[in-house]
């Protein structure tokens, strides 16, 4: 009984405190950037920052940035997703494939997509196709190998089950083999995810001419601080909720569990 | 007082007919010299050693032997999962290289599409033939019907029991009427009630749909209840030992069981396996 009753209080004292949390976080950083100890110029006050968003907001200038960012990170998700579910399917269930193309993919995989930007420069300048291209390089590595691995864990059985009631080979592979690797896949799009907005800010710096971390990036030329901590602020936001809405959505799709 | 199935002017008899050249000649399944390898970490296993059987059209053999002897690998090289390392299989004179739909598997394992209901994995089948949908979802609720499971006709697979997927998966197969049934101890995951409702459910259909059978179980009184022929496998590597005529009349009934005829037929069988498990065993310790 009064362990019970301890674990509640507990467990209420840790709910409280958790939302206190960030308020007080926020405060405490508000009072210290007031205080005089630091340089406002570089470590301004919330309210600084807050003003700045809100600036930026009204300016207009938000919402095509914020337009552009999502834009190349959607774009090179779909795509690098895409690539890496179907070509994921056919190296995990055909040897030959995947002896033609995994030991290439597996040299490729391990290089930071960041290191691309040099060359990426080179052969797209500052279009958006050279942003495109690293975005979807980062993601299809990714979701290539979580498919790939995928596919060889489905259970055997079901693909003998499928097998002997004769299922055609296409519907074997978009099935079948799919459904069978999705809960493995839908795990490698999770990290797809995180890892398009790390591309992004790698294509963004690398030169554009709209977008968050362009936004950033041009207010750090100007020492507007604030502006630079609202960017920031905006891309992390924006990252936890392409996280949270995808891990919604994958629930629902391994919907028969 | 059941009546009795058996009269008494028909002798019970039991004969060793290997090799069944009458039955052969008609054969529809014919087994030849086959061996199947694996390649496991302790080096090759030899899983099913030179087996040739011959099974006839519209015949139920059943196939019995001890734990781990090759009664799946034997079954599943009918269905042309396995790849010979030696022999052939022969359906209806073609040999087996890969699954073909006309030739319907139980598996030892429900093997149910897990993200399919329990009508759509029935209907999976003669979808994947390219029947309309409509026909595959109404030959799907007959045999869910059959299996007695209309109430669970769109349940998922997982929150079915054991012995219910396993009544889905032996639907399944009969979705696409085969004209051969592979089963691999299908009943085995049934309770007693169920499982004689389902044999006497198999007898019944097989009179119905006049397929070929080849049944694996555990339960010698499985065996001779269902079968015109049993086949008794010795311990690994897989030989058949004796092929064993099961000559009770028919239409049977799970009353047969109590028949003294059928008792001294199971006591044969049952000596016989008995002495092939002991010796399974034995070679087990010393392998280990
Ligand atoms: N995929 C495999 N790889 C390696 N060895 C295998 C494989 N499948 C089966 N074996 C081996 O082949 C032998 C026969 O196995 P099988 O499953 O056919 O036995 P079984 O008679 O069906 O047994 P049970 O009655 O327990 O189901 C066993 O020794 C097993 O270890
Ligand atoms: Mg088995």
């Amino acid at each position: 009984m009064s362990v019970g009753r301890r674990s509640s209080a507990t467990e209420r004292l840790s709910v409280l405190v958790a939302v206190l949390s960030v308020p007080a976080f926020t405060g405490m950083w508000e009072l210290v950037a007031r205080s005089g100890i630091v340089n406002t110029v570089l470590f301004p006050p919330p309210s600084t920052v807050a003003v700045a968003v809100l600036e930026w907001i009204r300016s207009g200038q938000f919402f095509a940035d914020l337009m552009a960012s999502l834009a190349r990170v959607a774009a090179g998700f779909a795509i690098g997703a895409a690539g890496g579910i179907v070509l994921g399917i056919l190296t995990g269930r055909f040897r030959l494939v995947s002896s033609l193309l995994s030991p290439l993919f597996h040299i490729l995989r391990p290089i930071p997509p960041i290191a691309f930007v040099p060359i990426v420069i080179l052969w797209f300048g500052l279009s958006e196709t050279g942003k495109l291209f690293l975005v979807v390089w980062g993601v299809f590595f990714t979701v290539w190998l979580a498919t790939h691995i995928g596919v060889q864990k489905v259970d055997r059985g079901l693909i003998r089950a499928a097998q002997m009631l004769g299922t055609p080979q296409p519907q074997m592979l978009s099935e079948i083999v799919l459904l069978g690797a999705l809960p493995y896949i839908t795990v490698g799009l999770r990290t797809a995810v995180s890892i398009s907005f790390y591309t992004l800010v790698a294509a963004e710096l690398a030169g554009a001419f709209a977008g968050i971390v362009y936004r950033i990036e041009i207010a750090q030329q100007n020492m507007q601080t604030g502006q630079v901590m609202g960017g920031l602020a905006a891309l992390g936001l924006l990252s936890f909720v392409a996280d949270r809405s995808f891990a919604i959505l994958a629930e629902r799709a391994v919907w028969w569990r | 007082m059941t009546p009795s199935l058996l009269r008494p002017d028909q002798p019970l008899r039991l004969v060793d007919t290997y090799p069944p050249s009458a039955a052969a000649r008609q054969a529809i399944i014919r087994v030849e010299d086959l061996s199947i390898v694996f390649d496991a970490p302790s080096g090759q296993v030899i899983a099913v050693d030179r087996v040739s059987l011959a099974v006839a059209q519209g015949e139920f053999v059943s196939i019995v032997g001890p734990s781990g002897c090759g009664k799946s690998t034997l079954l599943n090289a009918m269905a042309g999962l396995e790849r010979p390392f030696g022999g052939q299989v022969l359906m209806a004179g073609e040999a087996m290289r890969k699954p073909r739909p006309e030739i319907g598997m139980v598996f030892q394992q429900p093997h149910l599409f897990p993200w399919k209901s329990v009508r759509r994995n029935i209907a999976h089948g003669p979808r994947a033939l390219g029947k309309p949908k409509a026909e595959a979802l109404r030959i799907a609720d007959g045999l869910i019907e059959m299996i007695g499971l209309t109430r669970f006709a769109s349940a998922y697979p997982h929150t079915l029991s054991g012995g219910m997927q396993q009544r889905v998966a032996i639907a399944r197969a009969l979705a696409n009427q085969p004209s051969v049934l592979l089963m691999d101890e299908p009943f085995g995951a049934l309770d007693a009630q169920t499982r004689a409702v389902m044999q006497d459910n198999l007898l019944e259909l097989r009179e119905r749909i006049n397929a070929t059978i080849v049944f694996v179980t555990h339960d010698i009184d499985e065996a001779i209840l269902l079968s015109d022929r049993v086949l008794i496998m010795s311990a690994g590597p897989g030989r058949i030992l004796r092929d064993l005529q099961v000559s009770l009349p028919r239409p049977r009934t799970s009353a047969i069981v109590a028949e003294a005829a059928y008792l001294a037929l199971k006591r044969d069988c049952l000596d016989l396996i008995r002495s092939e498990g002991r010796r399974a065993f034995e070679q087990m310790e010393i392998k280990t």
